[in-house]
C-alpha cells in the first residue's frame, strides 16, 4: 500500500506545477455562487446563498471526482499507465492513488468554494459542522473518482471520456436538489431528484447545517462508495492492455 | 533455465493472428526481435511482460509463468515502452525517485545518484524534465527501468527518433549491462543497429519467426557475396543460373552470388542480352538488411518478378 502514496505525491506535484488548472477549476463553482447564488430572485427562502452552497461544494466535487479519469485517461494515452502496469507493486494501488489524490485536491478546492461563499454572505456553521461536511464531500469524491478512474480505463481515447464526462456531470447536477427544495419542483423531477447519489450528499451537508446527523445519506454514501471501489479494484487487478 | 523462454505463444486480435506459435529461449544476450511494422514484435513484448494474455502457449521469465505468476515475473523484469513516458513537469530525479520507491527499493535516493550518474545526467537532475533532449529522456527511462536491478530489460524500439549520438550512447549503455549479466530483449527496426550491437536477433513477420542466429551466422547462411544493380526503365530479373535476385526496391535490385567476382560480368552481359539498361553494378558483402530482405521479402514486388520461380530458388537454397 506504500506505493499509493508516491503515486498521490506524483500526482499532486504535476496538479502545482501545472498552475493555471489550479485555479480553472475553480472558476466554474465560484461563478455558480456569485451569479445564480446571490443574483436570482428567490421566493422559497430568504438566504438563498446558504441554500445553494452545499450544491455548489458538491458540484465542485463531482468535477474534481470525475477529473480523475482525465488523469488516468492521459496516463494511459502517454504510455504511463503501461510502465505502472509493468510494476510488481499491487496494480489497485493506481486506483487508490488516483481517488484519494483526487478526492483531496476537491476538498482543497471546495475549501476555497466555502471561503468564497462565507465572505459573500454565507452564514458561518461550527467546527463539527464543517467537519461532517467534509467528510461527506470525501465519501462523494471517493465514489465518483472510482467510477471515472475505472470508466476511462475502458474508453478507448480522451474524446469518448469528455464526451461522457459533459454527458452525465451537468444532468446529474440539474436533476438534483443542488438549485430547489424538492417542494417547489415538478413532481417528474422530485422522483429523479430524489434517486440521484448527488442529492444523497446535497441533503446531507443541508441536513448538518441545520443540526441533525443524516445517517441514511451518510450511509448510503458509504455503501455506494465501498461498492463501486470493490468493482474498480477488479477491474484494475485483471487489466490488459 | 534460461531467462526467458517461449513455447508456442500465440496471440490472435478477434481473426488477426498477431503472433503465431513463437518458441524462443534467450539467456544472457542482447536480444533483437526484427520484423517490419505490425510484425507482432510489440505484441511479443507485451505478452512477456504479463500485460497481454497469450491466446495460446505459455512463456516464462526467470522461470515464473506469465499468466500464473504475474508478480514474481514483473519483479524480476524492467519494461520501456517505445512512448518515452516521462514526467515533464517533474525533474529527472523526481521521476527515478517515483520508480525506486514503486519497487520498494532499499535507500532509494542513494540508488538514484548513482544511476544518474551512470546515465550521466547528474549534473542536470534537478532540472524539469521539459527541458531535456530525447536522448536525456531515453536515459532518464533507463534509470527508471534499473533501479530494481532487474534480471531481464525489455526494451521496445530503444533509438526510436534519436540521433545518431543518442543512438550510440543507448547502445554502449546496453552492451555494459550485458557485460554485468544482464538479459537484455530489445525490438527494433534498425537493422544496423541489431548487426553491431546484439548477440543473436530473431526476423519476425506476420507473427511468425523465420529466422534466428547471430548476426554473423544469418549474413554467412545468406551466401558470400551480393550484388546490386541500379536499373534504368522496366526490370526483369535477367535469370542467370547461380545468381539469385532476392530483392527489388524503387530502382535498386539485390541478388546473391557465391562468387560475387566472376558473378559481376556474367551478370552484366546477361542485362546485355536481355536489353535491360544497368547504370551501376556494385559488389558488397551481405548485410542484416539483406538477410532481413531475403527472409521478409520485398513488400510491394514488382511487375514481371517471378514469384513461382522466386519460390522455387528459396527452397532450394534450404
Amino acid at each position: 500500500m506504500r506505493g499509493v502514496v508516491w503515486y498521490i505525491e506524483r500526482d499532486f506535484l504535476r496538479w502545482v506545477r501545472g498552475r493555471v488548472a489550479v485555479f480553472s477549476a475553480l472558476v466554474m463553482p465560484a461563478a455558480w455562487l456569485i451569479f445564480v447564488g446571490l443574483a436570482l430572485p428567490i421566493r422559497f427562502t430568504d438566504n438563498y446563498l446558504d441554500f445553494i452552497t452545499p450544491g455548489i461544494l458538491v458540484m465542485t466535487m463531482l468535477s474534481a471526482g470525475l477529473s480523475g479519469g482525465t488523469l488516468l485517461m492521459f496516463d494511459k494515452i502517454l504510455g504511463f499507465l503501461n510502465k505502472f502496469l509493468a510494476l510488481p507493486s499491487p496494480r489497485e494501488d493506481i486506483l487508490f492513488g488516483k481517488i484519494l489524490f483526487v478526492s483531496l485536491r476537491g476538498l482543497i478546492q471546495a475549501t476555497i468554494i466555502l471561503v468564497i461563499a462565507v465572505l459573500i454572505g454565507a452564514s458561518v456553521y461550527s467546527p463539527l459542522q464543517y467537519g461532517l461536511t467534509y467528510l461527506i464531500l470525501f465519501l462523494f469524491g471517493v465514489l465518483l473518482s472510482a467510477f471515472a478512474t475505472t470508466l476511462a480505463l475502458y474508453l478507448e481515447d480522451h474524446d469518448s471520456f469528455a464526451a461522457v464526462n459533459t454527458m452525465i456531470s451537468m444532468p446529474l447536477f440539474f436533476t438534483s436538489s443542488a438549485l430547489m427544495p424538492y417542494s417547489v419542483m415538478p413532481g417528474w423531477l422530485r422522483v429523479i431528484a430524489m434517486a440521484n447519489p448527488l442529492s444523497y450528499a446535497i441533503d446531507a451537508i443541508r441536513a448538518v447545517n441545520a443540526g441533525a446527523l443524516p445517517v441514511a445519506q451518510i450511509a448510503s454514501l458509504m455503501i455506494l462508495g465501498v461498492v463501486v471501489t470493490a468493482v474498480s479494484v477488479q477491474v484494475f487487478r485483471r487489466v490488459t492492455v | 533455465m534460461n531467462a526467458i523462454e517461449t513455447h508456442d505463444l500465440t496471440r490472435y486480435y478477434g481473426d488477426l493472428c498477431a503472433v503465431n506459435h513463437l518458441s524462443l529461449s534467450v539467456d544472457h544476450e542482447v536480444f533483437a526481435l526484427l520484423g517490419p511494422n505490425g510484425s507482432g514484435k510489440t505484441t511479443t513484448v507485451l505478452m512477456l511482460t504479463t500485460m497481454l494474455r497469450p491466446t495460446e502457449g505459455t512463456a516464462t521469465v526467470c522461470g515464473h509463468d506469465t499468466v500464473r505468476d504475474g508478480e514474481l515475473v514483473r519483479r524480476s523484469l524492467s519494461y520501456v515502452p517505445q512512448d518515452m513516458a516521462v514526467d515533464i513537469k517533474l525533474t529527472g530525479r523526481e521521476n527515478a525517485l517515483l520508480f525506486a520507491r514503486l519497487y520498494g527499493v532499499t535507500a532509494p535516493k542513494d540508488r538514484v545518484d548513482e544511476l544518474l550518474a551512470v546515465m550521466q545526467l547528474s549534473d542536470r537532475a534537478d532540472e524539469l524534465v521539459k527541458v531535456y533532449s530525447g536522448g536525456m529522456r531515453r536515459r532518464l527511462e533507463l534509470v527508471q527501468a534499473l533501479v530494481h536491478e532487474p534480471e531481464v530489460l525489455f526494451l521496445d524500439e530503444p533509438t526510436l527518433g534519436l540521433d545518431v549520438a543518442a543512438r550510440a550512447t543507448i547502445w554502449e549503455h546496453i552492451t555494459a549491462l550485458k557485460k554485468g549479466g544482464m538479459t537484455i530483449f530489445v525490438t527494433t527496426h534498425y537493422m544496423d543497429e541489431a548487426d553491431r550491437f546484439c548477440d543473436r536477433v530473431g526476423i519476425i513477420s506476420r507473427g511468425m519467426l523465420l529466422a534466428l542466429g547471430s548476426p554473423p551466422d544469418l549474413k554467412a547462411r545468406l551466401g558470400n557475396d551480393v550484388i546490386t544493380a541500379h536499373i534504368d526503365g522496366t526490370f526483369r530479373d535477367p535469370g542467370v543460373d547461380g545468381i539469385m535476385l532476392f530483392a527489388f526496391a524503387s530502382d535498386e535490385a539485390s541478388f546473391l552470388a557465391e562468387n560475387g567476382r566472376e558473378a559481376l560480368p556474367v551478370l552484366a552481359d546477361a542485362f546485355t542480352r536481355a536489353g535491360i539498361k544497368v547504370r551501376a553494378l556494385a559488389l558488397r558483402e551481405p548485410t542484416l538488411d539483406d538477410v532481413f530482405l531475403h527472409t521478409v521479402g520485398t513488400p510491394e514486388e514488382p511487375a514481371g518478378f517471378d514469384q513461382t520461380k522466386f519460390r522455387t530458388m528459396l527452397r532450394r537454397r534450404r
